[in-house]
């Protein structure tokens, strides 16, 4: 920081350094570890600046080191200063002591006597000014004429050419506004460029899934008309083992009737269905008139018979009355 | 000079980092005329992804939610192209995504001033060109499917119809469960081409289900759909042409569009046309022989394309430069020759 620069010539010592304020160190100095920023202290209050008088300064000595001598000197001085005063004071003569009851007053012993008191004489005066009285106005100060006229004055274009100047103005202008339209455009090329691009991939994206759409509706077909076809041959196959079990039903039922008929007429013959009429007549109409006719003579011969019966019937019960009537007489009369 | 404004619509944009947060707090304040100028400003800087980078980071999209629910519609409004601008990067997307902004946006779906809803419909729309917000939108297909019989405005009709189509590529169901292929067959007729574009490309997701495929047959759009495969937009004509090739894969649908005469039509969008790109015209011809190949499986079309045979062999030959359109071709001439 301090540039020393001390160069000797001729033998003669020189020292200077640049000006640099006095840097606050602390009693115990440490190193100083940083050279920025150092702490300025005020040179008023810096305890290392000598103040007051310099005329009986105590001189530092050159030597660090003092003198043994000149030590014991210096000590002799000293005590020889303190035994002085000693003596001084013993010897100066001193006012005896007030007696009791006394006290000791100072008097004045000059020919003139001064009045001494604290009280300082003051007086008051005062003064005031005179209002002010209005001022007349103080005439122009028009100094006297001297020197030339001159005058001047500026032409168009004479000054400045406006077209000249005006270009960078105009450039800048002109510049800011085209870069910023610039900026507008850029940003709607890019935007059409990444919707042209969008709908060049939404373009294809259709046309595939058109085709897949196609090809799944056609495999969705296909498949149907598979599973259609096949249930047709089915349905054919079963109405083939059916009219097969139908002629086989047909052809059995024909045989098994085959000798139906003369089966039925002959039963029925058996039967009687076939009849002669007359026949029958006789047989339905002549005969029970006969047999009811029959069983009615034959009913009026056991009626006959019957009453007969009963009348046998009765006699042979009164006759027996009659002989027990006899017999029960008898027997009373025997007793 | 240090008063004045230089663009009294703008708020004054502090200078390096400070812009995003400082308009933002400008946000704050209760004037609605300071927070419109921060929010013209904010649109201003948004453009920057720098800038979108710092309003994700530091969290000041909470503070957007309470500008989507301002009283002045003109805030909601610049809030909506706020958010729009932040769509239109990847950054932007995922925070918007990961945010809870999504029900005060749908919530802007029922709001009175027009510029709102279409506002609210742009974001929305550009959000749902990512598959993963798309994923996320599905459960505001229900909300959007009645929007879509409501709104009045074309604008707003066109970007719904888009959202529509984008969230039922991922899923189609919620938008069919909810009656989307009457919807859209409604819309199919409408006069302006951009909403027909749109709603047939909604169809076109609808109708990859099998489900959606029968709704189109009974609903009778198919004249409808054909008659469009001579429109004047290609883009019509490309949905279109896709509409078919996804319903004629059933049955009912080849008989129904054969009684209509569809095979000369789609022939004649295969023909080689000189004057036209033909790149641009590719997921056109791709579809339409898609179409013709479904349709060589029923007995009468494959009598009819038998005779048509050599055009679609010139398709399918070295003269061709595109590998899918020749690929296209030589499946459909298989289908027709029944060599498969």
């Amino acid at each position: 920081m301090a540039f020393v620069s001390h160069s000797q010539r001729d033998g003669i010592y020189t020292f200077s350094s640049r000006p640099r304020p006095v840097e606050n160190r602390s009693t115990y100095r440490e190193p100083p570890s940083e050279q920025t920023p150092s702490n300025y202290g005020n040179i008023m209050y810096d305890r290392r600046v000598v103040r007051g008088n310099t005329y009986a300064q105590h001189i530092i000595p050159l030597t660090v080191q003092p003198d043994p001598a000149e030590i014991q000197r210096q000590q002799e001085i000293r005590r020889r200063a303190v035994t002085r005063k000693h003596a001084r004071e013993q010897f100066r003569l001193k006012t005896p002591e007030a007696l009791q009851g006394r006290k000791h007053i100072d008097v004045q012993t000059e020919l003139y006597l001064e009045e001494l008191s604290d009280v300082i004489v003051a007086t008051d005066i005062e003064c005031q000014t005179d209002a002010f009285l209005d001022k007349p106005a103080t005439p122009l100060f028009i100094p006297a004429k001297s020197g030339k006229d001159v005058e001047t004055q500026i032409e168009e274009g004479e000054l400045f050419d406006f077209d000249r100047e005006v270009q960078p103005v105009l450039e800048v202008l002109v510049g800011k506004t085209i870069e910023q339209s610039l900026l507008e455009v850029m940003e709607e090329e890019e935007l059409a460029c990444l919707r042209a691009q969008q709908r060049a991939f939404e373009e294809l994206r259709n046309n595939e899934l058109a085709e897949v759409q196609r090809l799944q509706e056609q495999e969705r077909r296909h498949r149907e008309e598979k599973v259609r076809r096949i249930a047709e041959q089915k349905e054919v196959l079963k109405k083939q083992r059916e009219t097969a079990e139908k002629i086989a039903a047909r052809a059995y039922t024909q045989q098994y009737l085959a000798d139906l008929l003369p089966v039925v007429f002959t039963s029925l013959r058996s039967h009687g269905y076939f009849y002669d009429p007359v026949e029958r007549d006789i047989e339905t109409n002549f005969f029970p008139w006969l047999m009811a006719e029959v069983n009615n003579s034959l009913d009026k011969r056991y009626v006959a018979r019957e009453l007969l019966d009963n009348v046998i019937h009765d006699v042979a019960r009164k006759r027996l009355e009659r002989f027990k009537e006899l017999e029960t007489q008898s027997d009373r009369s025997d007793t | 000079m240090a008063g004045v404004l230089i663009d009294p619509s703008r708020a004054p944009v502090p200078f390096g980092r400070w812009a995003v947060p400082q308009l933002f707090e400008e946000l704050r304040r209760p004037e609605t005329d300071g927070r419109r100028r921060a929010l013209a400003s904010l649109c201003d800087l948004m453009h920057d992804p720098e800038r979108i980078y710092q309003t994700v980071n530091g969290g000041f999209l909470e503070q957007c939610r309470d500008l989507l629910m301002d009283e002045d519609p003109s805030v909601r409004t610049e809030t909506c192209e706020l958010l729009n601008l932040l769509t239109g990067h990847a950054i932007g997307r995922q925070a918007l995504l990961s945010s809870s902004l999504l029900p005060p946006l749908s919530q802007l779906l029922d709001d009175d001033s027009s510029s709102c809803r279409t506002g609210a419909h742009h974001v929305l729309n550009c959000l749902a060109q990512l598959p993963a917000a798309a994923e996320a939108l599905l459960s505001l297909v229900p909300k959007l499917m009645l929007k879509l019989g409501e709104e009045e405005e074309e604008e707003a009709q066109v970007l719904l119809l888009s959202t529509v189509s984008y969230c039922s590529r991922m899923d189609p169901l919620p938008a069919l469960s909810y009656d989307g292929v009457s919807l859209l067959g409604h819309k199919l007729s409408h006069r302006s081409p951009n909403i027909r574009r749109e709603a047939a490309a909604a169809m076109m997701a609808l109708s990859v289900l099998d489900d959606g495929k029968r709704q189109v047959c009974e609903g009778a759009l198919l004249p409808v759909l054909v008659h469009l495969l001579q429109d004047d937009n290609l883009e019509v004509q490309t949905n279109a042409a896709g509409v078919l090739m996804y319903t004629l894969i059933l049955t009912t649908g080849k008989q129904l569009c054969l009684e209509l005469g569809i095979i000369p039509v789609l022939l004649h969008l295969v023909k080689r046309d000189e004057q036209a790109e033909e790149k641009v015209r590719k997921a056109l011809i791709l579809y339409s022989l898609r179409a013709l190949t479904s349709l060589a499986e029923a007995p009468d079309g494959r009598h009819l394309l038998l005779e048509q045979l050599p055009l679609l062999v010139r398709r399918s030959e070295a003269p061709e430069e595109d590998q899918d359109i020749r690929q296209a071709a030589q499946t459909a001439i298989r289908v027709i020759n029944r060599a498969s």
